[in-house]
């Protein structure tokens, strides 16, 4: 936190103090009435409000798993999605989320974050269909594949 | 007679795409109840595509393709299907067309058989997202 407290009327007279302190993290202003203002760069902010976000649905998530049954779509609102998974799949997802969150907390950058969530996004499409499913989960079967001839105009 | 045309009957077609053809590094196989999906590749997503898509499958399936998007699957849809094969990658051909495949670079089709290379395409998914 900045040791520096700017007052409105800085905003005129030390405008570009006030917007280097903001550049490099956070620039804070005390209003007439002691209302506290900070002014920081949106990437920043928009970092703090996913990983709010994430962290939330984290806590949630975890919560959920100590019940015996799985959550339903209306427990996990926007998280839905994950209904796709079972019990083992769900607890994986829930432990790579919080790796995840970790991960960016520490890097202040949600990129591992966004792939985590997309790759897992992707999985839970691909498990929508059940015969994408049964392959997925099931066994190699040498028998159950032929050989692939490559693309032509032919086909 | 004198040959006057470009056109040679005894010389095959250059491959469609921006490179020439190289022999297959991987056996590629597709599971059969996928077969049918398969055949119809190229003309879901186009020649060109498919054949990126084939040219990264055969040739170097464990890197990222320089143009499509890829993931490994995550749970248990990406576990390796034995030992020496790979996790489940997802590789989308186009915004309509995805596959998912396993490699494995000594695979035997028996006990004492001759390890070779091969790609196993598991699923394709022609559903956009």
């Amino acid at each position: 936190m900045s040791d520096v407290i700017f007052q409105p009327t800085d905003l005129a007279n030390k405008r570009t103090e006030f917007l280097e302190a903001a550049r490099n993290g956070q620039a804070r202003l005390r209003d007439k009435d002691g209302t506290s203002f900070v002014m920081l760069p949106e990437s920043r902010l928009r970092l703090l409000e996913t990983l709010a976000k994430w962290w939330q649905a984290y806590m949630r998530l975890e919560a959920l798993l100590h019940r015996n049954d799985l959550p339903r779509a209306g427990e996990l609102g926007e998280l839905a999605w994950l209904r796709a998974f079972d019990r083992e799949d769900f607890q994986e997802f829930v432990g790579e989320l919080h790796d995840a969150l970790v991960a960016a907390n520490a890097d202040e950058d949600t990129s591992v974050l966004d792939e985590c969530i997309k790759a897992w996004r992707i999985t839970a499409r691909q498990l929508e269909d059940p015969l994408r499913r049964s392959v997925l989960h099931g066994r190699f079967v040498p028998e159950d594949y032929v050989e692939a001839r490559e693309p032509d105009a032919a086909q | 007679m004198p040959h006057n045309s470009a056109y040679d009957p005894d010389v095959p077609a250059r491959r469609p795409g921006s490179k020439p053809s190289e022999k297959p590094r991987y056996r590629v196989l597709v599971h059969k109840r996928y077969l049918a999906h398969y055949s119809e590749l190229a003309e879901r997503v186009g020649l060109k595509q498919a054949q990126q898509f084939w040219d990264h499958v055969s040739q170097d399936p464990g890197n990222p393709d320089p143009i499509a998007s890829t993931c490994f699957l995550r749970g248990q849809a990406g576990r390796p299907k034995g030992p020496g094969w790979s996790r489940t990658i997802h590789y989308e051909v186009s915004s309509s067309a995805r596959i998912d495949y396993q490699y494995c670079d000594t695979y035997t089709t028996e006990p004492d058989g001759d390890p070779h290379p091969v790609v196993a395409i598991l699923t394709i998914n022609y559903s956009s997202h």
